[in-house]
């Protein structure tokens, strides 16, 4: 705030502006990157063998509460 | 007290979830399977203690969580000290106007302290809040808040993002100067 009104000559409004686009930018692109690398990994086939999985827990259940 | 009905289905709808979160957690396909279905296998037998309404994707998170590092210990391996670990950095080109590529940033993501890295996933990629973020780690939210802070930070100098502004010594100076000026 100081820099904006204290220096007549620009270079500290000039380094104000760079510091601050710097750090947001840097943080976006990491966001961004962020949720590209883990949506590609959500988005991937899910192999079968979990939905089996699932069935024979149910299943084993089901015999269970038929003894 | 049986499985109730529809439990199967939230649990086959939560897999894609859990295998994303998986392979962050252990950067390996046939280990993050694995932890997939020791997870849904818990899940399942422990499916009286988890309570209707609450929320089933954090729920099942904690139990994959607690399965990796368990693993981990089982397998002999320190549980990482994020304060402990040079942070390398990458052979990257500092990519035009900061947009990176994803094989870079896969390659800085998977260097991460397991703590850092889990904490960056859990809020930045798997729409976690931080008190959820904080339960499923079993830690205080400040940590988490902390944990994401530097992971954010270690993320940007691995791969030496900066602003267009920042290429070639005069930036350089520029930042030296500013860096006395402040």
């Amino acid at each position: 705030m100081n820099i904006m009104t204290n220096d007549k000559g620009g270079s500290g409004v000039k380094r104000a502006r760079t510091g601050g686009s710097n750090s947001l930018g840097a943080n976006a692109e990491i966001g961004r990157k962020l949720k590209q690398y883990y949506d590609g990994l959500v988005s991937e086939d899910v192999p079968d063998r979990f939905a089996e999985l699932l069935s024979q827990l149910e299943n084993a259940e089901a015999t269970q509460k038929k003894d | 007290m049986a499985v109730a009905a529809g439990f199967k289905n939230d649990l086959l709808a939560a897999i894609p979830s859990l295998r994303a979160f998986a392979m962050s957690l252990s950067q390996n396909a046939d280990k993050a399977d694995d932890l997939v279905q020791e997870t849904l296998v818990k899940a399942w037998d422990k499916h009286e203690s988890f309570q209707m309404g609450t929320n089933l994707k954090a729920w099942l998170f904690t139990i994959l969580r607690n399965e990796f590092y368990s693993q981990m210990r089982k397998r002999g391996r320190e549980v990482q000290d994020s304060d402990g670990i040079m942070t390398a950095r990458l052979a990257v080109h500092p990519s035009q106007h900061g947009v990176l590529d994803l094989e870079d940033f896969r390659a800085a993501l998977e260097k991460l302290p397991d703590d850092q890295r889990e904490a960056v996933i859990l809020i930045g990629a798997s729409g976690f809040s931080y008190e959820e973020a904080a339960e499923i780690c079993g830690c205080a939210v400040g940590t988490i808040k902390s944990r994401v802070s530097r992971a954010r930070s270690r993320l940007q100098d691995m791969l030496q993002i900066a602003g267009e502004d920042d290429f070639g010594p005069d930036a350089i100076a520029a930042q030296v100067m500013g860096s006395t000026a402040a």
